[in-house]
């Protein structure tokens, strides 16, 4: 099968966007409206010994002061139902919500949330990942034991999800190696930090919610808060307006429970627009810290005999989504390589900082940054130049990775070839303070479930109705693509209905670069029902069969007679008055891959990936040696995400996705102090990458039709980009410095100090 | 507690007078954004950082959350909703769309109106003062790639 030449076209939501008409959530107002402002625990962990709102609801203005008392007795948590909407008896980080006001101005809410009088006893601070673990360490939960959890989450104290992955003997693959190279590594916790602060409108109607947010994830909004207020789904309403960015940070349900547990109290629509601190501080989605060390067996000719690695991870003071981390990053420690014998585990551990959470490929940028950078070391240690040693040992078509997945045709040694060649690799001599560093990466793609209508109305002009969530990808934007091939119509001819759980079937949301990769098939499908009604409309009109209608340039025609057609609008409209245009789909998941010969304890079903994407990265730098200062001048990112299907948005993801990565690289962790806050919750201390820093970036897409994948062959994308550039920065590093710099950010201060040894 | 400072001052927005009586302490952007009712600009920091809150003072590109909206008394304001020519988009708007600039678009007003003062000033920036330029506007989906290509477009024309 060939690969179709992909469209480049302009965006659905673009006009609203650039004229400042677009609409994004805290740009509601209603009739009525108040403010709310949350009152945080501003400490890392106490325990509640007095909580008194008399003060603040006595001040004018003042119509609602909840706290847990005033919400229904739930605790909920994906993986380990750890938490609770409002802290009780104990808070155990900073950004824990105490209490909730509504007032009538933002202004009076602040004050009346400052009026609470809150107080604590102090509790020991549990911050150090390796000290967590140990026998005697004081608990984040001390009734850790009764909390329900998911099934297969293996857990044990602060130890909140332990997963292992094992293939083949890793004692003897250790004995067959000529040399054992360890190293260790540090990443500190960083922020997704979109643009958009996030916000929450609720609005009651009788015994019904609307709710206005700012998530990627519209229906699990829904399901939290149908969780904690004890409501049924069909009496919870989320709309998403146009949404300002996530990168992970917007995923999972959040603030819409607080804010509709106000509103009902106050009997008024209520709004809570967050300010940047808040956005540092207290969703429970950041990337999180990790210690990670990994210790590979090679043999004299490069081939790797055998790899354990150990890893821990900052879960922070509640596990959220987290709780698949571990055999997630597991994956990543092994990585990308042909090795017969793998020993991984990885600990998700409490702490009393912030909770951790799906940002753009959880857990893969740092644990990628470490393996690559050991990678460098031992293909450094056997005498071998480090693209040449991972073409020898990268999986490729056919081949057994490290979880015992066998992989039909993929095209990671495609992409070293192509990111190297594009970077100029080894072509010609750089000036003594520039380096080429490279790395590999990898990334699953999800299949689940999710829905999409499609109708054509009497004038011939098409809606989607999809559950899927634009978060900015455009990825939802395609979906119209998608929908006029099949019809052959143009993609201008649909609508886009979206982001309304009442109104749409479900989607898993903006989250796991899903929604191309699952929602495009839902859309096909439905189209598909629609191609086949005006089939056997076009065939009664022209007296033919229906297997001979060609659906093509907004037209139906029989094959072989392309002159006499029948416009879709014509078709449109003799539905009108019959059987109407109404298609449905929801496409089929693709299966989970089978592993032979590894075991898994606790597993999430992360040691399978279906249909992987691979990526390589290559990226020039400069030094100032004397700074410590790193330029990062020119990245080459290749990837395998299948069938590219909207090359403008895919370029796009790419591009961002190296930016997000160059900032991680470089500048973006999070700095504690002594009492695990946060130093640095502000855009100044908290230093993005500017336009002025941006590289040049060039692109390669290995397309491979993908079979058991999304729509055409393609794979998931919008992750992937995010993975290997910190590592590709790392390796370049290295070489301009001597050593790796074995924390994470690589920030001028850790250079200067690893220029120093 | 203090008692807030009002104030009655007329605002001349994108064209349009518009009365108002505000705090003393008010921003610009929450005045734009509240009483004025023009929701475009965006308000991603309240720290000077970003860059989503940019309007146009008497042709400046200014952060509006840092600015007082008594000073930008007797000045002359435009915001993302005064940047269109009619019905019409501008080259810098469409040029956007067409090179992919856009995607959540949070900061594409801020972005816009950055990118309007810089071409004023300077019609035919190289890429490098183009990345100079814009780089008080953070973009945290885009990687920046595709809007300098199309600010470049529309220096070109
Ligand atoms: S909101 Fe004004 S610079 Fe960010
Ligand atoms: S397009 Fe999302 S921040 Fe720029």
């Amino acid at each position: 099968m060939t690969v179709a030449t992909p469209r480049r076209f302009v965006r659905a939501d673009g006009p609203d966007k650039v004229t400042g008409s677009g609409r994004y959530t805290a740009d509601l107002t209603f009739t009525g409206m108040l403010a709310a402002k949350f009152r945080y625990a501003e400490i890392a962990h106490g325990r509640i010994t007095r909580l008194d709102t008399t003060a603040a609801q006595a001040i004018s203005g003042v119509f609602a002061v909840i706290t847990d008392a005033d919400v229904p007795d739930v605790r909920f948590g994906p993986f380990v139902a750890d938490r609770t909407l409002f802290a009780r008896d104990v808070v155990r980080f900073e950004g824990e919500i105490v209490a909730a006001v509504a007032a009538s101005t933002p202004e009076i809410a602040a004050r009346a949330a400052a009026a609470i009088i809150v107080e604590y006893e102090p509790l020991p601070l549990v911050t150090d990942l390796e000290d967590a673990l140990t026998a005697g360490a004081s608990l984040v939960h001390e009734h850790w034991a009764v909390y329900g959890s998911a099934d297969p989450v293996v857990r044990d104290r602060n130890d909140a999800s332990f997963s292992s992955i094992t293939t083949g003997d890793v004692d003897a693959g250790m004995a067959a190696a000529d040399l054992v190279i360890e190293s260790r590594f540090v990443a500190d916790g960083c922020h997704a930090v979109p643009i958009e602060p996030r916000a929450v409108v609720a609005q009651w109607e009788g015994n019904k919610v609307t709710i206005w947010t700012s998530t990627q994830v519209p229906f699990d909004a829904r399901a939290g808060v149908c969780e904690t207020l004890e409501m049924p789904a069909s009496r919870v309403r989320i709309i998403v307006p146009h949404l300002g960015g996530g990168f992970g940070g917007k995923c999972g349900f959040h603030y819409e429970a607080h804010v509709a547990a106000l509103a009902r109290v106050a009997k008024r629509p209520v709004r809570l627009v967050f300010s940047r601190r808040e956005e540092f501080l207290a969703p429970d989605r950041r990337r999180e810290g990790m210690v990670i060390d990994i210790r590979t067996g090679v043999r004299h000719d490069g081939t790797i005999t055998a790899r354990t690695g150990w890893m821990a991870m900052d879960n922070g003071a509640y596990t959220a989504d987290a709780g698949f981390f571990p055999q997630l990053a597991a994956m990543h420690i092994a990585g990308p390589y042909k090795i017969p014998n793998v020993s991984v585990e990885a600990h998700l551990v409490y702490t009393n900082h912030q909770p951790s959470g799906s940002v753009r490929a959880p857990t893969a940028p740092q644990a990628c940054w470490a393996l690559e950078s050991h990678t460098d070391e031992v293909a450094a240690a056997v005498g071998m130049d480090p693209v040449a040693f991972r073409k020898l040992n990268a999986v490729d078509t056919g081949d057994v990775g490290p979880s015992g997945q066998t992989y039909g045709e993929i095209g990671v040694q495609q992409c070293i070839t192509e990111a190297t060649r594009l970077v100029g690799y080894g072509e010609t001599p750089l000036p003594h303070d520039e380096a080429i560093g490279v790395a590999i990466g990898w990334w699953p793609s999800f299949a689940v479930p999710s829905g999409a209508y499609i109708k054509l109305d009497g004038d011939g002009s098409g809606q989607i109705i999809t559950g899927a969530q634009e978060c900015g990808t455009g990825a939802v934007m395609t979906l119209r693509q998608l929908a006029a091939d099949e019809l052959g119509m143009n993609p201008e001819d649909f609508e886009l209905v979206y982001q309304d759980t009442s109104v749409a079937p479900y989607d898993m949301g903006a989250t796991g670069s899903q929604t191309l990769f699952n929602n495009g098939r839902a859309v096909v499908a439905a189209a598909g029902q629609i191609a086949e009604q005006l089939r056997n409309l076009a065939a009664e009109f022209f007296e033919a069969s229906a297997a001979d209608i060609v659906l093509a340039d907004g037209g139906a025609y029989v094959a072989g007679s392309p002159v006499a057609t029948v416009s879709i609008a014509e078709l449109a409209g003799i539905a009108a008055s019959g059987e109407l245009l109404i298609g449905h789909g929801s496409g089929t998941p693709p299966a989970t891959p089978q592993l032979v010969g590894s075991s898994c304890v606790g597993d999430l079903g992360m040691a399978a990936f279906v249909a992987p994407q691979f990526s390589c990265h290559a990226v020039r730098i400069r030094l100032d040696r004397d700074t410590g200062v790193v330029r990062v001048l020119e990245v080459a990112a290749a990837h395998d995400s299948g069938t590219i299907i909207n090359e403008l948005g895919a370029l796009g993801q790419v591009e961002g996705g190296v930016m997000m990565g160059i900032g991680q690289a470089l500048t973006e962790g999070t700095v504690y102090d002594d009492e695990g806050r946060q130093r640095n919750a502000g855009l100044l201390e908290y230093k993005l990458q500017t336009c002025a820093d941006s590289p040049v970036i060039r692109t390669h897409f290995v397309q491979i039709v993908t079979p058991d994948a999304g729509p055409r062959g393609a794979k998931g994308l919008a992750e992937a980009p995010n993975v290997a550039t910190a590592a590709a920065i790392a390796n370049a590093i290295a070489k301009l410095v001597g050593t790796p710099v074995r924390r994470l950010p690589m920030t001028p201060e850790r250079v200067w100090e690893a220029l120093q040894s | 507690m203090s008692i807030p400072f009002k104030l009655d001052i007329e605002l001349h927005v994108n064209g349009i007078e518009y009365p108002v009586t505000i705090d003393a302490g008010r921003n610009l952007v929450s005045v734009i954004r509240t009483e004025i009712g023009l929701t475009g600009t965006k308000e991603g920091c309240d720290d000077c950082e970003c860059g989503a809150c940019m309007v146009l003072l008497d042709g400046q590109p200014v952060n509006s959350c840092s600015y007082l909206a008594a000073q930008a008394q007797g000045r002359t304001i435009v915001t993302i909703e005064g940047v269109m020519h009619g019905a019409d988009l501008r080259p810098l708007q469409r040029n956007l769309l067409e090179a992919g600039g856009v995607q959540c678009g949070f900061c594409t007003p801020g972005m816009i109106i950055s990118a309007t003062a810089l071409l004023a000033r300077n019609p035919s920036p190289t890429d490098e003062e183009i990345r100079i330029g814009l780089s008080g506007n953070l973009c945290r989906c885009t990687g920046y790639v595709k809007i300098v290509e199309a600010v470049a477009r529309t220096a070109a024309g």
